[in-house]
């Protein structure tokens, strides 16, 4: 990077964009460059069809050689669109790219504007584009080392599949899951749609990799607990939590969870509480890593300090792998980039008691899941009542496209293809079932989805359709009564569907850690609470805070196939400064006057990014950290902030030629 | 008897086929056909509406529904329906079950009279003979209305498929049970 500028006598260039029609068809493009012409310390002013283009490009490269210019301004789009790319092409003629200004007279003038007005409007935008332009510096890019390990948090299948792939490109990278089993949600499920493959079977070798892979570090029953840093140099602390099992002797044999006395008593989270386990457990027999675990919320022993005359697991162990002297650990780490991969949680429908929830014969769509699969506590059979349903109801959208007050706006867009796949194993598991789906529109988007669909159907599902607003109400006539009857008026007529069982397709929510866990990362949520994309076409991996990545339900509801290829991209992402070893840092950041500067740290409660710090009776910026957003700079009430490349001078400058 | 559905692809099924009368399981309940009905324009014949009955098995009620026989048969909503739904010959089906079972509209019924007393559900009236006459035609039509000793063969068919019970027809006062004497309003 060769500086050829020089701050007393500034020799700006301006080009004049045609865009084809965009602008040309409302600006007066050539009457403009008449206008700048006149501009002080304008050397030159030219227009042209496509600036960006390459011929574009090149009689800016030409004219900075030739007319020894050291500023330059291109008046076209957004500087969101083109600005690296003039950047560049000053950088290419030895100019230093900071000393190349912007002026969108396309977004904010051509195309909201019409006649006389909008010729005008892009004079005044040029005026103060050169403005600036005398004022620029050059500026110099900084460069930081780059930690070459990474960690991935939440071990669901889009954390699996981000772990692997960082690893698999030779980078150590921590897997923290805060269940005792990685798998997440996908390890409860039983087929898939729409190829009704055996989620578990095509998820277990995964997690069995996981476990394998030398460059994989396993974190399971722990959770993130302090992140700080920047891209490239993350300190993170991570507490895991005691499971009272010491995880190098336990063989898994399951000895310790026959013995227990609180044995089948403990309504199992894994099987959605439809089945039971021990104080000490593994959550399914697949589990990664297999050890046991106590529940201290239930063991006998830890929580009233006594189980029979010793306690029956540890006298059953034959591994002597029983440890309640174990404590809560907090283990420091390292790294460079760090994907986010936490799940979602299922709306409680509860809270609604017109979806009857508190009904034996009420069940959501992940309690289907494990009443239906094989490895599940009836063995795949479906039982309610100790009988199989013979009149089954699905209701789609239970808390989602929804105004109501605790329900949610959005579509969560994995429940019409659930449904669809747990309607057909009811009639492949009971052939004389009645199955009903009770919807408003059948959102089948997916690769194989609509035929899955239209396969159902033709199976004799009866699809039943509902808007949104029809009310709707799960009744029973007395309490004994078995069955259930769904009440909805809908098109003036009042339906009553008699079920022996119903299934609700309950919304797809945020994490319940979600909110603690942005705050740890420095990274927003969107108004739906799912973290929120750096842009929602392209950057959809990324976050707002420079070497985080988003991945998976995290993000928002999507199916395994969407979890995964965002899984990989993101861990791909986050591979990038790994393997570059170092990143550059952009240099538009805050700058502080320490002689001004009287430490009074309103600046650094106001910084988003936590970039300020005091130091010495000063504040201090961490540029690396520093986004530049000038919040601070508005802050402070001492005037001793000002942001590189959007000072005082520059600004004013703009100001004063455009009024 | 089993559901509506079923009923209406069995019975639908003998005279269109079974996979005709199975699109009724295709409604999405879009409302095209609501809108785009000339009946339902006047009257209260709201065609969704009387699918989603026959699809949630509501027998009683469109069975007792006078829209039921509100529809005109023109088949726009057939010609319109984006799913493909055989609306018309459905509601024509279902509008056979219901008279099967004893619930057919008066007005409907009274057709059949006028079948049974003049062989015509729309009597050539004194209007329509003279018209006849202006364009060099017989005053009556080479119909039963010409011929009425003929009009014996179609009381006998009427007999024979027991379509004088269907409508509740009363042979000695030649209306329907019920009715009085000057009953239809033709003289």
């Amino acid at each position: 990077m060769v500086n050829s500028t020089n701050i007393e006598t500034p020799r700006i260039g301006v080009y004049i964009c045609h865009c084809g029609v965009n602008i040309a068809a409302t600006v007066n493009v050539k009457e403009v460059v008449e206008f700048v012409k006149e501009l002080p310390c304008v050397v030159i002013a030219r227009d042209y069809q496509y600036m960006c283009s390459d011929p574009g490009q090149e009689l800016i490269k030409s004219d900075i050689k030739e007319h020894g210019l050291n500023r330059v301004v291109v008046a076209s789009c957004s500087p969101r669109m083109h600005e690296p790319t003039f950047r560049n092409t000053c950088e290419d003629a030895d100019l230093n790219p900071y000393c190349f200004e912007m002026a969108n007279i396309r977004e904010q003038c051509a195309w909201v504007h019409s006649g006389e007005g909008a010729t005008e409007k892009a004079k005044d935008l040029l005026a103060s584009a050169v403005a600036k332009a005398a004022f620029l510096e050059p500026l110099a890019r900084k460069k930081v080392a780059v930690i070459p390990r990474a960690l991935v948090i939440g071990g669901g299948v889009a954390g699996i599949y981000a772990a692997l792939e960082i690893a698999d490109k030779g980078f150590e990278t921590y897997l923290v899951e805060k269940e005792p089993s990685i798998g997440g949600r996908m390890a409860q499920l039983d087929k898939t749609f729409p190829t009704l493959d055996c989620s578990a079977c095509i998820l277990t070798p995964k997690m069995v990799e996981v476990e394998r892979h030398k460059n994989i570090q396993l974190f399971t029953y722990s959770e993130v607990k302090e992140v700080d840093g920047y891209i490239g140099n993350y300190k993170v602390k991570i507490r895991k939590r005691p499971r009272y099992v010491d995880e190098d002797k336990c063989t898994g044999c399951g000895e310790c969870a026959n013995a227990c006395l609180l044995r089948g008593r403990i309504p199992s989270e894994f099987d959605a509480g439809l089945g039971s386990r021990s104080a000490i457990y593994v959550p399914f027999p697949q589990a990664v890593p297999l050890v046991y675990n106590i529940d201290a919320n239930s063991c006998i022993y830890i929580t009233k300090g006594k189980c029979g005359k010793y306690p029956a697991c540890k006298e059953a162990c034959p591994a002597d792998a029983i440890d309640f002297e174990q404590k809560e650990e907090e283990i420091e780490v390292e790294v460079g980039t760090i994907v986010v991969a936490t799940g979602y949680e299922l709306l409680d429908p509860a809270g609604k008691p017109e979806y009857g929830y508190k009904y034996d014969e009420v069940i959501t769509g992940l309690e289907f899941e494990r009443l239906s699969v094989a490895s599940g506590p009836t063995g795949g059979k479906i039982i309610i009542n100790g009988k199989e349903p013979k009149e089954v109801v699905f209701l789609c959208c239970v808390g989602s496209r929804s105004h109501e007050k605790g329900e949610h706006e959005y579509c969560s867009r994995v429940c019409c293809m659930y449904t669809a796949k747990q309607a057909h194993l009811v009639r492949e598991k009971i052939h004389d079932a009645s199955v009903k789906v009770i919807y408003t529109d059948v959102r089948a988007y997916g690769k194989g989805f609509e035929e899955f669909y239209n396969r159902v159907k033709e199976e004799g599902v009866e699809y039943i359709r509902k808007e949104l607003e029809d009310e709707i109400e799960l009744i029973k006539r007395s309490e004994e009564d078995e069955n259930v009857v769904v009440r909805m008026i809908s098109e003036g007529n009042a339906i009553e569907i008699e079920a022996d069982l119903v299934v609700l397709a309950n919304a797809i929510v945020p994490g319940k850690d979600a909110d603690e866990l942005a705050k740890l990362l420095k990274i927003t949520r969107s108004a739906d609470g799912f973290f929120l994309e750096a842009h929602p076409k392209l950057r959809p991996l990324d976050t707002f805070t420079d070497g985080i990545f988003i991945a998976g339900c995290c993000q928002s509801p999507k199916d395994i196939p969407d979890s995964v290829a965002q899984a990989v991209g993101a861990a791909i992402k986050a591979s990038i400064p790994l393997m570059m070893g170092e990143v550059e840092i952009e240099p538009l950041v805050a700058s502080i006057n320490e002689d001004v500067c009287v430490g009074c740290r309103t600046c650094e409660e106001i910084c988003p990014f936590g970039a300020l710090s005091l130091e010495a009776g000063v504040m201090s910026v961490n540029e690396v950290v520093c986004k530049g957003c000038g919040a601070c700079g508005a802050a402070c009430p001492s005037g001793a902030i000002s942001i590189i490349h959007f000072k005082d001078e520059q600004i004013f400058a703009q100001m004063e030629a455009m009024v | 008897m089993g559901t509506l559905y079923e009923d209406i692809v069995g019975y639908g099924g003998e005279v269109f086929g079974e996979e005709h009368m199975e699109t009724l399981r295709e409604c999405v309940q879009c409302g095209k056909c609501t809108g785009s009905c000339p009946s339902g324009r006047n009257t209260a014949l709201r065609t969704r509406k009387l699918f989603q009955m026959a699809l949630v098995d509501l027998r009683e009620e469109i069975f007792n529904s006078p829209e039921l026989w509100f529809c005109s048969t023109c088949y726009t909503c057939y010609e319109r329906c984006p799913k493909g739904v055989k609306t018309t010959d459905i509601i024509r089906t279902i509008r056979n079950l219901a008279a099967k079972e004893g619930h057919m509209s008066v007005p409907h019924r009274m057709i059949g009279v006028y079948v049974m007393k003049t062989g015509h559900a729309v009597p050539i009236g004194p209007d329509q003979m003279k018209l006849r006459e202006a364009v060099g035609l017989e005053s009556q039509p080479p119909t039963t209305q010409k011929y009425k000793e003929q009009l014996e063969q179609v009381q006998t068919i009427f007999r024979t498929t027991g379509y004088d019970a269907m409508i509740d027809f009363d042979w000695d006062a030649m209306n329907l049970k019920g009715m009085e004497k000057k009953g239809g309003k033709k003289k």
